[in-house]
């Protein structure tokens, strides 16, 4: 599995409003290896997530997920394809109201076309791995921030998805957490030889990843592989 | 479908209060229907049960026919020969009277021939009979009241004495209980004068109007033409019965404003909920939910929590109905509560339709960048 992004160009907005958040980006996100994506805020990398995970069109430019170009897909081809092998967790707002953190995942499963019921050991042991395990009928908008990103991180996992993409998984959590969480993330990223992405600020993200791309040396044209 | 679910439990509390709205208004268009079809067939049951096809009143008589038209024995026998065609008088009047027990009531005299297809039996005591020109046979209604057989009815302010002989079924006229009468005897209170209390010596042998079973090849227009009358279906007549077109219309209108209130209620409601739950959407939308299935989803809840109302409100006005029993003129049968309530279900997810565009214009990539 392989995810590049070749010459992507991304402009936001309307009018006078409208800006240039991607120009000519050319990156490749290697197979089964943990990336963090770093730079400052509005460098890009929220952009970049979203081309990546075929919820953003770009104007310009090809993505390639394992050598198919996704740029072009209809917004039904899209939306297929991000519940069939894109995972996603976003830095907020990301769960749904009112439900456990074990429905969390069980929700997902069904959006996905997937029997809940044969889902649910699996959740359940993804939850458990998050730290979540005697916390599974408890409403997830009554958790903490880091509580919530852990389920939206198990939820992500939960259909073994081929690209993962994360948005500041550890921005609401501990030290000690943030390592669990990153530990997870690498785990399961050589587990299922998936491309993961996770924009962060974090150095114990940055640390543990196999890459890293920062978005500023990116736009200015040069990549940093680590 | 799963997701629906899992929302309305966790949302419990505002699709209950939602239900509630719609229990309510249901339940209210439930029995607004049930007074309507009470309403009229206190009003006409009558009319319904005569077993006739056709009323031939004078041709004059453009409205309120029954109070207006007067037919006379040369248009009946006219009709009476006409083929295909048979022919019975009929006369129709609104009395009062008092019994010998002194039960006073008041009563819509219908004046038949003893022995026509007019004659409705008698379902205790005897029915009518050409050799007994004062006998009576009351409906269940004046039963109800208090008249027996056996009583010997004194029409107020004319004097004609009555015997009630029998007794028949339900039937009423101008939400007035119906006396059956001979056709003779009809005529004498018809046109006595009120006050004198002295019978008419030879009251003019006329009527209300001829009633007519015609057959499929009958010339109607042409008998109408040769006998100067005017023939209508029997349920065009039922605009002829006091109040009836008035009190149907009202009631019709008030279901109709019931059955507008619905979709907006839910439509509303639905409105409010998808504003308040875009996040979600997004997030079900970044997830890759599809837009069908997030029309479906939506409309399944809309389903179930207007369903769930409508069962619950027609439980309510058919629970209504058996309190009430035969107090006020309600009826509510199986038929018509099942299609009021099915409207008022269609007339709410039409409520819901336009909330989806809502729903599938939702846009993903609002979950990006949310907390920055």
């Amino acid at each position: 599995m392989s995810l590049d992004l070749l010459d992507v160009t991304v402009r936001l907005g309307r009018g006078e409003s409208r800006v240039t958040a991607l120009s000519g980006l050319t990156v490749s996100f290697a197979p089964a290896a943990l990336t963090a994506l770093v730079g400052p805020s509005g460098s890009g990398k929220s952009t970049l997530l979203a081309v990546a995970g075929a919820l953003l069109r770009p104007d310009a430019g090809r993505v390639l997920l394992n050598g198919a170009d996704i740029a072009g897909l209809s917004p039904a081809q899209q939306a297929r394809l991000r519940r069939e092998r894109i995972g996603y967790v976003f830095q907020s707002g990301n769960l749904l109201s009112g439900l456990t953190a074990l429905e969390q995942l069980l929700a997902a499963a069904s959006v996905a076309g997937r029997s809940p019921r044969a889902v649910r050991a699996r959740a359940i042991e993804l939850l458990t791995e998050v730290g979540l395990g005697h916390r599974l009928r408890h409403r997830a908008d009554q958790m903490s921030g880091g509580e919530r990103q852990r389920i939206a991180l198990a939820r992500a996992l939960l259909l073994e998805p081929d690209v993962l993409l994360v948005d500041e998984p550890t921005a609401a959590v501990d030290r000690d957490r943030a390592a669990g969480i990153v530990d997870l993330l690498a785990a399961t990223t050589r587990r299922h030889s998936c491309v993961t992405v996770v924009a962060t600020h974090d150095p114990v993200v940055v640390d543990a990843a196999d890459h890293v791309v920062d978005m500023a040396r990116l736009r200015a044209g040069a990549d940093s592989p680590r | 479908m799963y997701l629906a679910l899992l929302e309305l439990k966790a949302a419990r509390g505002r699709f209950l209060l939602m239900g509630s709205v719609v229990v309510l208004v249901a339940a209210l268009v439930g029995i607004v229907s049930g007074f309507t079809t009470g309403l009229g067939d206190d009003t006409i049951s009558a009319l319904r049960r005569l077993p006739a096809t056709h009323l031939a009143f004078d041709r004059g008589a453009d409205s309120d026919q029954f109070a207006r038209s007067l037919v006379g024995e040369a248009e009946l026998d006219g009709w009476r020969e006409r083929d295909g065609v048979e022919a019975a008088p009929l006369g129709v009047s609104i009395a009062r009277g008092t019994t010998d027990r002194k039960v006073e009531v008041d009563f819509a005299a219908f004046g038949v021939e003893p022995g026509s297809f007019l004659d409705p039996g008698a379902a205790s005591g005897t029915a009518l009979s050409a050799g007994e020109p004062s006998g009576v046979v009351v409906s269940q209604q004046l039963v109800k009241d208090g008249v027996r057989v056996g009583d010997l009815l004194t029409v107020d302010r004319l004097g004609v004495e009555l015997e009630v002989t029998g007794t028949t079924g339900r039937s009423s006229y101008g939400h007035v209980p119906v006396a059956y009468l001979p056709v003779e005897t009809w005529q004498r209170i018809r046109f006595a004068t009120p006050g004198t209390r002295a019978a008419v010596a030879e009251p003019p042998h006329q009527y209300s109007a001829v009633a007519l079973k015609a057959g499929a090849g009958a010339d109607l227009t042409g008998a109408d033409r040769a006998l100067t009358t005017r023939t209508v279906t029997v349920e065009d007549a039922y605009a002829a019965a006091p109040g009836y077109t008035g009190e149907r219309l009202t009631m019709t209108s008030i279901q109709a404003f019931l059955y507008a209130i619905a979709p907006l209620v839910v439509g509303a409601f639905f409105a409010v909920w998808t504003v308040q739950r875009r996040p979600e959407l997004a997030l079900l939308r970044a997830m890759g939910a599809s837009r069908a299935r997030l029309l479906g989803h939506t409309l399944a809840q809309a389903a179930i929590v207007v369903t769930a109302g409508a069962v619950v409100g027609a439980a309510l006005a058919a629970a209504l109905g058996l309190a009430v029993g035969s107090e006020v003129p309600f009826s509510l049968p199986a038929g018509a509560l099942v299609a009021t309530m099915a409207t008022v279900v269609l007339v709410g997810l039409a409520g819901t339709a336009v909330t989806l565009r809502k729903v599938t214009t939702v846009d993903p990539m609002t979950m990006l960048g949310a907390g920055r």
